[in-house]
């Protein structure tokens, strides 16, 4: 048994521990219901009115399940405002943001033993922030499609624009049905790093996310942004 | 046609009563989507407007626009075209043909300059400076420009007019658009629809002949009052889609029982129409009463939408989005089982090489 010291950085609040399980439980409810409202299913060959999956209970489940992230979402903009910790937005516009890409992309291929110690991987931010771009998507083209049942109320004026913007709904439904799909990709790839990088790096990447702390053998080259050493 | 005469004064020329003009009017009212309200404005118009004067030219296309036109119900095509437009020129209902028809278009155009209402069916060919479509000796385009810039109202009739119809389906040989880059800063209406309902081609342009003033628009340029609505949400079929009750072949029992028509591709959750409520032909019946899917036919696009009887397009030999989406779902997670097994062996090398380090020192 080797004998390593680890050092406690408390890094997530509460706030942004509890929406990102809302919004995966979010995501995960929103993605099976809209493949089963796209392509209704047939329950055990039976009426579809006795089988409590009628495409209105989905889709009322999809739309709850919308709400309830796109509100989070917001409540996560306002956590990412308050709490140093919870920004996970990747800096691209430092010069030492590329460097350490490059040092976690070469570890991740293989070509390096290991990489630095990071409280938050350059990489995985990268990936955040492409997220936040595909949820941007289907919220917008989700609620498009959504209040244009009445086009002249107040949803239709705030998003009627995207049908017109992507050339009609039929194009929004098939961008709004690809970026779900791209999220669920996401998903996959998320769920293994973050598993790897717990259990062979021991980088706390599962753990941060109910406790709130990375426990870390060095000193994360990012240490700094914790107490505003690093800008 | 110097002194141009009011809708009423066509009534009383022909000796009809009153009180069927008043029900003609209330008749018009109901169909141009305004509420009862407004029949008093309306009479008013009817009684002293003169009646617009209208020119009504044809692009590219099949010219079924006014094959749906002239089965207009309410008000009858013939009562509009004779009574309550002033049909001044039209490639396709005219009798008259040859230089003096277009003689007589010119002399419309510059006596009723910035008055006439322009009806445009078809789109604009714009390849090869438009050769693809002429008319009378010039260019498509160069009619529409001309006719465009000195009328009071544009209407696009058709969804070749509103955004460049089936001839701008891939690969567009002709170059074919809408007409709106052409009619530069005159207000345009756009109607679409393949072909649009006649009662809305109707209810279109009595809205612009009696108010003089173009109907409230969407930020599509198309009537709110007739593209206000999914056909999806005006559909009597929507209770069974809500249910979850669908045809799965054009030839099954639910589609005999008139089953909702989702999964055969239909468009109607895409498209706005009046199809649901008004239908066609004074309320007979309209595509998915039929039975047969709506194809979206006013859409921008719809053409290149393929294959209709599908909800997502495919893509041979792979198949639709979900296939391909689960195959390369699959394809990541084998690879992250492969990465995985590698990142295993690293990390076996490093802590062999760390083990060796600590017993050097």
């Amino acid at each position: 048994m080797k004998e390593v010291t680890r050092k406690v950085y408390y890094l997530f609040s509460p706030w942004l521990r509890i929406f990102h399980w809302i919004m995966a439980a979010c995501i995960v409810t929103l993605f099976f219901t809209g493949l089963v409202i796209t392509i209704p299913w047939i329950i055990f060959a039976s009426e579809p009115t006795f089988s409590g999956m009628t495409v209105d209970n989905i889709r009322n489940i999809h739309f709850v399940a919308a709400y309830i992230l796109s509100a989070a979402f917001i409540m996560r903009i306002y956590g990412f405002i308050v709490n140093p910790g919870d920004r996970l937005f990747s800096h691209v516009w430092k010069g030492y943001f590329y460097k350490n890409v490059v040092d976690v992309a070469l570890h991740y291929m293989f070509l390096k033993h290991e990489h630095a110690s990071y409280l938050r991987n350059p990489i995985a931010r990268c990936s955040y922030t492409l997220l936040y771009v595909l949820a941007i998507i289907e919220v917008f083209t989700g609620f498009a499609m959504y209040y244009m049942t009445n086009p002249n109320g107040i949803g239709g004026v705030l998003f009627g624009w995207v049908i017109t913007l992507v050339g009609g709904e039929y194009m929004a439904h098939l961008i709004h049905h690809y970026v779900a799909w791209a999220i669920m990709l996401f998903a996959i790839g998320h769920i293994y790093m973050v598993i790897r990088a717990e259990f062979m790096e021991g980088e706390s990447e599962v753990s941060s996310m109910f406790a709130g702390s990375k426990i870390l053998a060095h000193e994360p080259r990012d240490a700094g942004h914790l107490d505003g050493t690093l800008e | 046609m110097d002194k141009r005469e009011s809708m009423w004064d066509y009534y009383l020329k022909k000796g009809m009563s009153r009180r069927s003009f008043l029900k003609g009017c209330v008749a018009l009212t109901s169909l141009m989507g305004l509420s009862t309200d407004m029949v008093s404005k309306v009479v008013e118009a009817a009684e002293k407007k003169p009646l617009p004067v209208v020119i009504w030219i044809h692009g590219h296309e099949c010219t079924g626009c006014d094959e749906s036109f002239i089965r207009s119900g309410s008000p009858l095509a013939s009562d509009l075209v004779l009574n309550e437009i002033a049909l001044e020129y039209d490639h396709l209902l005219s009798a008259a043909c040859g230089e003096p028809f277009e003689a007589h278009l010119e002399e419309t155009i510059q006596k009723y300059k910035g008055k006439y209402i322009l009806a445009v069916e078809g789109a604009v060919s714009t390849k090869d400076n438009g050769i693809y479509c002429m008319s009378g000796g010039h260019t498509f385009t160069h009619l529409l420009k001309h006719a465009a810039a000195n009328a009071s109202a544009v209407i696009a009739y058709g969804t070749c007019a509103a955004y460049g119809g089936i001839q701008a389906a891939k690969p567009n040989p002709t170059g074919s658009s809408g007409i709106g880059m052409f009619v530069g800063s005159t207000p345009i209406v756009n109607v679409p629809g393949c072909p649009p309902i006649p009662e809305v081609m109707t209810g279109v342009i009595m809205h612009l002949a009696l108010f003089g003033q173009v109907p409230p628009l969407d930020n599509e340029e198309r009537p709110k009052q007739f593209y206000g609505n999914r056909i999806h949400d005006t559909c009597y079929r929507r209770p069974f889609f809500d249910a979850g009750m669908f045809a799965e072949r054009f030839n099954d029992a639910a589609a005999r029982a008139g089953w909702c028509l989702y999964k055969l591709g239909c468009r109607g959750p895409e498209t706005y129409n009046s199809c649901g409520n008004l239908r066609w032909f004074q309320g007979m019946s309209y595509p998915i009463q039929s039975g047969a899917p709506c194809i979206g036919c006013s859409n921008p696009h719809f053409w290149d939408e393929d294959p209709l009887t599908l909800r997502m397009p495919e893509y041979e030999p792979l198949g639709n989005v979900d296939k391909i989406g689960a195959g390369i779902a699959a394809l990541t997670a084998a690879g992250v089982v492969v990465h995985g097994a590698m990142s295993m062996v690293q990390k076996q090398q490093r802590d062999e090489i760390e083990a060796k380090k600590k017993g050097e020192q």
